[in-house]
């Protein structure tokens, strides 16, 4: 068995130690490289050394996306700016948020990617149908090259219509549908309205960037009789392949020897013990590029404690049941409303009161900003008004990859309608 | 199969090990790479027992022996090929393999001592040939096999290897990498420690980059082999230090 393959398996006392080996020798590097770390370090009376259990890293301050946005363009990297072969930049209210990846970074991440479609079945005979929405483009591109690695036959999601899509899957074979769970019903919703039969060769769907309840889930399985997994990550701190179900379908396997996984109570900080709900934290193990060092994902889940029936010794958290950042999750897109409003002073000089509405239409989300019209932002003409809502619009969509709907209305109809809240789920 | 975790180690008032936490598993290779002064030399040393850790855990098959004398530290199965040969000069090769043996006497069988004799010139048949020969007039390839046969002798379950290609001629580099990988695969366990980081991640399953005393990066020898880091330090041609 190669070290790959065993490494799920590693015992207690294994595993605390390939953790702690790969802790320490981050934070020796992270400590040298990167000012950040070692004066947050310092301010907290730490030294590297200081380090000699995993318990010990409670010692270690949180670090959260605001820090990442702070020390943008460059002061987050563990390593010169010439070992850096791609970057990625995600939107951040006040700064893009980069992320950059040496070509080690890129393998180890590649090798993740390929372990998490192996767990679910993915080999190179299937045929991998990619539909994600462009503002995961970095979930496209790793499972592309992932599935490629494997020997797979992969189709990319070219911008098409959900019938093109099903014609494809038909007339090549697709065995494997790799999208979000809205998606992957919405494709179920559109067969059944059309009177479609599910192609016959697909036989796995692998879930990712949100979560799916076991009603729906179900449901897809069975009316398109195919086999469902489901995957957890996070783009801005590893990727793909974070966590992955096991063929238990038993929470989420986390690639322990990629990070460390704490799960904390996001209003008191502490620490919570498995099986009890809290903020998903997590330090990178094997990352030189942009190690991470207790970082807040606003996730939250919890750790579960029993031994999977797999064998598979990795620690394992459960669904993700919601975000304590205020972040809104679309299709697997994650938005703030801090950038939402940022967005909005940027476009029209100023901050009008908003709703942002989510609508549920054939299971895919779809948002529609209603905004109350004002002397700002009134315009005489139906040209002029369709003007100032296209720009919206379009930085919109710009940023997230998403479409948003511009709605302008009277504020009494607005407050009518959002009774005080930002959000409106309907 | 060993396991350490947290040692620090200082000669008199400079400390020269820091925090250094490892591991090295049953059956595998696994090399230490680092400049002049790291403290390579030191890590191997206090694992022997000739020098005493400040602080720290060595636990050898679930056996604590930081604080063991270095003659049961060898009796448990742990071998040195310590840096620049050191073999007895005056002695002939077959008395220096002899001795490697010392410790066993009591224990096992002359006809397994002689056994284990037969598999070192079979691994090394120029030994043969020079048996009765001063281990002294061998040349620098022959001292460094002498060194190894003799550490051999010793029936260890892990081998460490002190810069065991230092000094030598390419072709002779070759045997002696050779010797290691093929002593691996009959099943013996072995800590490699190299400046020619190149050759020992080429045998290696897995490795480890010390620095200042300090473990900084560590992983498989592919993803080391891919490291810009490694690459820069310790496989280019100009040296640059990891902390530079
Ligand atoms: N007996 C000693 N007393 C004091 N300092 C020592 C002693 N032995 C070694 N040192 C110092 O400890 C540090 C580590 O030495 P060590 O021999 O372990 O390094 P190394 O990595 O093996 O180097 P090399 O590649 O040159 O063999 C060096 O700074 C060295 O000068
Ligand atoms: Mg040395």
């Amino acid at each position: 068995m190669s070290l790959e393959d065993r490494i799920e398996y590693l015992s207690p006392e294994g595993w605390r130690q390939w953790q702690l080996e790969l802790l320490q020798s981050t934070l020796n590097r992270v400590y040298q490289r990167v000012p950040f770390y070692r004066k947050l370090m310092e301010e907290n009376g730490i030294k590297p050394e200081d380090i000699g259990e995993l318990e010990d890293l409670k010692k270690l301050p949180f670090t959260t996306r605001e820090h990442l946005a702070q020390n943008y363009p460059y002061d987050l990297f563990a390593v010169p700016l010439r070992d850096i072969v791609r970057l990625h930049a995600f939107p951040g209210p006040k700064a893009p948020i980069v992320k950059g990846f040496t070509s080690r970074d890129l393998k180890a991440l590649r090798g993740l990617t390929c372990r998490f479609l192996t767990h679910c079945g993915v080999t190179s005979e299937d045929i991998v149908q990619i539909c994600l929405d462009p503002g995961m483009s970095i979930w496209i591109e790793e499972i592309k090259e992932g599935a490629e690695t494997l020997g797979a036959l992969v189709i990319p999601p070219d911008p098409q219509s959900a019938q093109d899509r099903l014609r494809i899957m038909h007339d090549f074979r697709t065995s494997v549908l790799i999208s979000t769970p809205s998606y992957a019903l919405h494709l179920l919703h559109y067969m059944q309205k059309e009177g479609l039969l599910p192609p016959k060769s697909l036989r796995l769907a692998v879930l990712v960037g949100e979560e799916i309840d076991g009603q729906n889930r179900l449901r897809l399985e069975q009316a398109m009789n195919l086999n469902t997994r489901l995957g957890y990550g996070i783009t801005e701190v590893i990727g793909p392949g974070m966590g992955y179900e096991c063929e238990e379908k038993q929470g989420y396997h986390l690639a322990a020897d990629y990070f460390l996984a704490e799960i904390i109570d996001p209003k008191t900080l502490r620490p919570l013990p498995p099986g009890q709900i809290g903020e998903l934290v997590v330090t990178t193990l094997s990352i030189k590029a942009n190690p991470l060092i207790r970082f807040r994902t606003g996730d939250l889940t919890q750790l579960l404690d029993s031994p999977c029936p797999c064998g598979r010794t990795t620690p394992r958290i459960g669904p993700i049941v919601g975000r304590c950042d205020g972040r809104l999750s679309i299709r697997g897109i994650k938005i703030s409303l801090d950038y939402l409003e940022e967005l909005l002073r940027e476009v029209y000089h100023h901050l009008p009161a908003y709703c942002l509405r989510i609508k549920r239409h054939h299971y895919l989300e779809e948002l529609e900003l209603w905004l109350a019209i004002n002397e700002q932002l009134f315009e005489p003409s139906i040209l002029g008004l369709h003007r100032i809502m296209e720009k919206f619009q379009h930085r919109f969509n710009e940023t997230f990859g998403l479409p948003c709907r511009l709605k302008l209305v009277e504020k009494e109809h607005l407050d009518a309608f959002a009774q005080g809240q930002k959000v409106i789920v309907s | 199969m060993l396991r350490i975790k947290n040692l620090h180690t200082s000669y008199g008032a400079v400390k020269v090990l820091r925090n250094i936490s490892l591991h090295v598993a049953e059956r595998e290779i696994v090399c230490l790479i680092g400049a002049n002064g790291a403290g390579k030399t030191t890590l191997l040393f206090t694992i022997m027992g000739l020098v005493h850790p400040n602080a720290g855990q060595i636990i050898f098959q679930e056996q604590e022996i930081s604080n063991m004398p270095t003659p049961e530290i060898v009796c448990l199965g742990i071998s040195l090929v310590p840096e620049g040969r050191q073999i007895f000069y005056p002695l002939t090769v077959e008395e220096n393999l002899e001795l490697g043996a010392y410790h066993r006497r009591k224990n096992d069988p002359k006809e397994k001592i002689q056994a284990d004799m037969e598999h070192v010139y079979q691994l090394f048949p120029r030994l043969k040939e020079r048996r009765g020969q001063i281990a002294g007039t061998l040349s620098g390839g022959e001292q460094q096999m002498l060194a190894i046969g003799r550490a051999f002798m010793a029936r260890p379950k892990l081998l460490m290897l002190d810069e065991p290609s230092l000094g030598l001629a390419p072709r002779l580099v070759d045997k002696i990498m050779d010797t290691i990988l093929a002593l691996n695969q009959e099943g013996l366990t072995i800590l490699l420690v190299e400046q020619n980081a190149r050759r020992a991640l080429e045998i290696a399953h897995r490795g480890y980059v010390l620095e200042t005393g300090r473990i900084v990066l560590q992983g498989h020898t592919q993803e080391l082999l891919t490291d810009e880091d490694v690459r820069r330090a310790y496989l280019g041609r100009d040296y640059q230090k990891f902390t530079d």
